[in-house]
């Protein structure tokens, strides 16, 4: 019993990374824009899905397939800046639909493109096990999870030193100070969604080779990490890294201990819990203004 | 330097500016004054850009800036600071300025930094975070800085000094008087204090109900009857 607990919090700790990845992406959109991007499931998907098309029609290594998912994913990140960025009246709300429907648009896309079958890698280097101690696991789910550490200490390291990471973070924090700077904030807005493409990328190409996936997971993820996020406390990014491996235990561990029916439940249930217990999220501290 | 024809302003059905008329020379020093609802606060969202006017002109620099946005205006040099003070949370005094500075000017030049950190007397708590390690006088001196480091050719002031005790006000009045011979900047100042504008400015301008209904010097425009009139609340505002 032991050594299955262990393995369910060591499986929650490795899709915890991708999971980082998404909720990384969703917080970013959401502190330069103040929207919450419902479709960014549905980029992930489509990450996922080029990847497959890639393996599948092109005999590519699903790592091989990172910059061709790069490309796609962020030109359609671009294309839904577009649109959010042309609402004028009360864009925090109206966005909300706007998305939600792209989200729509692009799962049946999607479906038509991919048809409804449960996909996943055939790659045997990805699905080779790696033997940690008792411990368990495909390659893919240990190489994906270091290239999402890497990935979001970039993502840290371009918020904390890089000028337009900091100008993401001005504008986050005062859109018309920041404005008052010298800040663009449409060239701003922009780079955002861009980088939340890139993280977007990585984490599709990620559940491809460490999972299963089929046209509804696009909506299943964006959930995960807007749960994530608002676990983490809006803004606090080590929050958003322990919220991902939260999440991730906990639905491991629902799958071990009761049934993978339970699963998406599971998620759900904590994030309740945490509503009401720490309304604030695990790491949000005091409610901030601006 | 700064020139507004005719602006109007309207929200809603309300005339908030109505037929405005302005303008100040390179390095000039200008208080705006009038009662609470003149719309002085709202002249500023026209001149830096938060609100366009339903007509008029704004020349700024010899270059036309009805349609320029907001952080064109700032690259222009156009500096402002808000009544309530506006950090970049999560960024310590230094990193505000450095930021205020890299977009605003196209460089960083950390030894004018230094400088500004120097003048408002901010050096000690240039690492402090600003959201939360600064005392209200000091986010003022930082709202202040941050316009600075953008190193602007008019300031705009929205009441600096409100809020403070008395001795803060004079402290900083004192960077204010400073500020014009240091950094040779025009400064445009809104201010309730009447004493602070007569020992600040050369000129006066006082809206009342969203038009001019003075400009001149202090102590002429401080005599005026209308002017006078319109602070006690007299019932003739033709």
């Amino acid at each position: 019993m032991t050594e299955l607990i262990l393995q369910s919090l060591y499986s929650g700790l490795l899709v915890g990374g991708a999971y980082a990845l998404i909720a990384l992406g969703l917080a970013l959109v959401f502190g330069t824009m103040k929207i919450i991007n419902l479709a960014h499931g549905e980029l992930v998907l489509l990450a996922a899905y080029v990847a497959y098309t890639a393996e599948s029609q092109f005999g590519l290594n699903p790592l091989a397939s990172i910059p061709f998912a790069l490309v796609i994913v962020c030109a359609s990140a671009v294309l839904v800046y577009l649109l959010v960025s042309r609402i004028r009246v009360n864009r925090e709300l109206n966005s909300l639909i706007l998305t939600f429907g792209l989200g729509i648009i692009l799962t049946n896309a999607v479906l038509i493109v991919w048809s409804a079958n449960i996909r996943s890698t055939s790659s045997a280097w990805l699905q080779d096990a790696v033997v940690l101690g008792p411990l368990f696991s495909m390659r893919s789910e240990v190489v994906f999870f270091v290239l999402s550490l890497a990935l979001a200490g970039g993502l840290w390291w371009w918020l904390s030193r890089s000028w337009y990471g900091r100008a993401v973070r001005a504008v986050s924090s005062n859109r018309d100070a920041a404005k008052l700077m010298g800040i663009d904030p449409v060239r701003t807005e922009l780079v955002s969604f861009v980088v939340a493409g890139v993280l977007a990328s990585v984490a599709g190409v990620a559940i491809y080779s460490s999972s299963v996936i089929q046209p509804a997971l696009g909506h299943a993820l964006t959930i995960k990490a807007f749960i994530i996020t608002v676990l983490a406390g809006i803004g606090s990014m080590p929050g958003v890294l322990l919220g991902a491996v939260l999440l991730g235990v906990t639905e491991s561990l629902t799958v071990t201990l009761a049934s993978s029916a339970l699963q998406e439940l599971a998620g759900m249930v904590l994030f309740l819990l945490v509503l009401f217990v720490m309304p604030n999220g695990l790491f949000g501290g005091a409610r901030r203004r601006g | 330097m700064l020139q507004l024809d005719n602006i109007a302003v309207r929200f809603g059905g309300l005339n908030v500016l109505t037929d405005v008329n302005f303008a100040m020379e390179t390095g000039e020093v200008v208080g705006l004054v009038g009662p609470n609802g003149a719309g002085k606060t709202t002249l500023f969202n026209v001149i830096s850009g938060l609100v366009r006017p339903v007509s008029g002109r704004v020349v700024f620099d010899g270059r036309d800036m009805l349609r320029a946005p907001l952080y064109q205006r700032a690259r222009a040099g156009l500096g402002r600071t808000f009544q309530i003070p506006q950090p970049m949370h999560e960024l310590t005094v230094r990193e505000n300025l450095r930021v205020a500075q890299r977009f605003g000017r196209g460089r960083v030049d950390e030894a004018r930094i230094d400088e500004i950190l120097d003048f408002l007397k901010l050096r000690p708590k240039a690492q402090a975070d600003a959201a939360s390690g600064l005392a209200l006088s000091e986010l003022k001196a930082l709202e202040v800085g941050k316009a600075l480091a953008t190193e602007p050719k008019l300031l705009l002031l929205d009441e600096v000094l409100a809020g403070l005790e008395t001795h803060g006000k004079r402290l900083f009045m004192q960077t204010l008087l400073a500020l014009r011979e240091r950094f040779g900047i025009g400064i445009l100042i809104i201010e309730h204090d009447i004493e602070t504008i007569s020992n600040l400015c050369q000129r006066v301008c006082v809206l009342d109900f969203g038009k001019v209904i003075a400009d001149g010097t202090p102590q002429a425009v401080f005599e005026d009857p209308q002017v006078i009139k319109s602070y006690t609340g007299g019932a003739a505002h033709a």
